[in-house]
């Protein structure tokens, strides 16, 4: 019964998205586009901190996919909130739907959709833009799970802190940003300041672009990932217990802007 | 079966909800009725297992035993229950077949079931051809059909319909009490709010009135409208005011000058219509001119108003012997 609750939300949330891919769409295409200006001064700065024949797009790539990844955040939210805003939050908890039943039938449908998004970013870089994998594909699809996984439990996370969609947009914006730029999405890790630096090691986003530079610039293989998988298992695992002590199905949430 | 028992709610330091009891059987409608704010969905929601009670029971089960305990076992109730609240709750970015499917898979019916049971419902609210569109296209009256509709998908034992006619067309009303009315007939414990009481007198419910945090009234329609309802009475007047014992101004008339009087709650409460307008047309001098009489007949409304309003007492009635000698003084 409780997993055919789940399966029902799952179906509903699924047909939700589907219904309006224009986010997630963005959020594949924008990368994309930044991309194709990066790329000449990221293959420059690669190749100054020693990687020599080094393709910016190692760099560009994954660090735009991360980033957006992060400002996808809002799709999550947005999915949690409309239930609100619809009035149909309500109704699934008088049809029994617990609050573990609304969050695993979201987060499973909003891991795949997001999990696409970042594996079609690493697709269409590797097809337009020479973005190689030197190591193994594996490692990388599980860093990208990992990933997610990170993305997800923070997109959570704002879900159960904030009363309002606003709230929840704005501040997991500004920290899915702010997470992406320190962690070195923007621009190499290295090449910042000693305090982002020092910042950065406490970010999902710098264990999680670590990895995958492992992987596609040094060849790394899934038994190379053990760090950056594990610190992106720990921010999600720390996101998810704080939003689960913190979430409350009861809660009245505002769910428009 | 729904059973209600002592149930008690406050928010904060405004007591909602002061002991409400009350019982629903297989086959029973209970029209819920009471002023804005009264507690009528304070009371459904907590019925639902959607909102904590301070104190109190409610119990349901699918036959004349209540045994399911909704406050302790809300998600095991869920089984039993069907809830269209108040407020529209609907996917409009779904089809209306999905819709429907979504609540009836909430309920453990596999797909091919929920889409048999989807059309159905569909049929029984005027959806049939509807069932391909989005929800986001129907009009208000469509939608809140499909809302009524939801609830309905798992054939629940127990309803509850918050105000599920409001914004409805007279075609929507139609098909929603029409539903209603079957879902009784298969032995469902209905309660329904609303704030148009003459439905009440449609689905032939039984009349349960919340004021002030309790029921002040349940019986039934009839004996409502028998122990309660008052006809209105009005004499409009233009020119010189005129002497009306018993009789107040309550208002102006259609024009300018004119004025609207009505007789006092204890001479309605002892005398018939026409009495009244008998005696008040015998106090008219002849500068004053009468411009209208109106008489309506007793109304659920006017019984809810006596209860509600608390206008008339018990003490009224019978300390006003009076007034008796007064209708056609």
């Amino acid at each position: 019964m409780r997993a055919s609750r789940k399966w029902a939300i799952a179906q509903t949330s699924f047909r939700i998205l589907a219904k309006d891919p224009a986010p997630i769409i963005v959020m594949i295409a924008m990368p994309l586009i930044l991309a194709a200006f990066l790329k000449p001064a990221m293959t420059a700065q690669l190749r100054a901190q020693g990687f020599e024949g080094a393709n910016g797009a190692a760099q560009v790539i994954p660090g735009l996919a991360v980033m957006f990844a992060f400002l996808s955040t809002q799709v999550a939210t947005m999915l949690f909130f409309r239930e609100h805003y619809w009035g149909t939050w309500e109704r699934l908890r008088a049809a029994g739907a617990s609050g573990s039943d609304i969050m695993v039938g979201k987060a499973v449908p909003l891991f795949i959709v997001l999990f696409s998004q970042v594996t079609a970013v690493f697709v269409a870089g590797y097809a337009l833009f020479d973005f190689r994998i030197n190591g193994s594909v594996v490692a990388l699809a599980v860093l990208g799970a990992g990933l997610v996984a990170a993305v997800l439990s923070y997109a959570i996370l704002c879900v159960s802190v904030f009363a309002t969609l606003d709230q929840a947009m704005v501040v997991g914006n500004l920290g899915g940003m702010l997470m992406a730029g320190i962690g070195g999405a923007l621009a190499p890790a290295a090449t910042m300041p000693g305090w982002a630096q020092a910042i950065a090691h406490f970010t999902p986003t710098y264990w999680g672009l670590r990895g995958v530079q492992d992987v596609t610039l040094a060849g790394a293989g899934l038994g190379d990932i053990g760090v950056p998988l594990a610190s992106l298992a720990f921010f999600s695992v720390v996101c998810a217990v704080v939003a689960g002590l913190r979430f409350k199905p009861t809660e009245v949430k505002i769910g428009t802007t | 079966m729904l059973a209600i028992s002592g149930l008690c709610k406050s928010y904060g330091a405004l007591r909602v909800l002061d002991g409400v009891d009350f019982t629903v059987q297989p086959g029973q409608i209970l029209g819920l009725v009471g002023s804005n704010g009264a507690g009528k969905t304070t009371v459904i929601s907590i019925a639902a297992g959607l909102r904590t009670a301070d104190a109190g029971t409610v119990l349901m089960g699918p036959g004349r035993e209540a045994t399911v305990d909704v406050l302790g076992h809300p998600r095991r109730a869920a089984r039993l229950l069907g809830l269209a609240p108040q407020e529209l709750g609907v996917y409009p970015m779904l089809t209306v077949e999905q819709n429907l499917m979504t609540f009836g898979q909430l309920a453990g019916f596999a797909a091919p079931r929920a889409r048999v049971r989807a059309r159905e419902i569909a049929e029984t609210l005027g959806l049939e051809k509807d069932l391909a569109k989005s929800a986001s296209t129907l009009s208000g009256g469509q939608a809140r059909r499909l809302h009524t509709g939801m609830a309905l998908m798992h054939r629940p034992p127990v309803l509850f319909l918050d105000e599920p006619t409001v914004g409805a067309d007279v075609p929507a009303r139609r098909s929603i009490l029409g539903a209603v009315r079957s879902l009784a007939a298969e032995g469902a414990a209905i309660v329904y709010t609303t704030h148009y009481l003459s439905e009440l007198v449609d689905l032939a419910a039984d009349v349960a009135i919340l004021d002030r945090g309790r029921i002040a009234f349940l019986d039934t329609v009839a004996g409502l409208l028998a122990r309660y309802a008052r006809p209105s009475v009005g004499v409009v007047t233009a020119g010189v005011r005129p002497d009306l014992p018993g009789w107040s101004a309550v208002a102006r008339g259609a024009d300018v000058g004119d004025v609207r009087w009505e007789p006092d709650p204890h001479l309605l409460a002892t005398c018939s219509a026409t009495e009244l307008v008998a005696g008040a047309l015998k106090r008219l001098g002849g500068d004053t001119r009468l411009v209208g009489i109106d008489i309506s007949p007793p109304s659920i409304e006017s019984a809810f108003l006596e209860i509600t309003g608390r206008a008339l007492t018990v003490d009224d009635v019978h300390g006003n012997e009076e007034a008796t000698d007064a209708c056609v003084a």
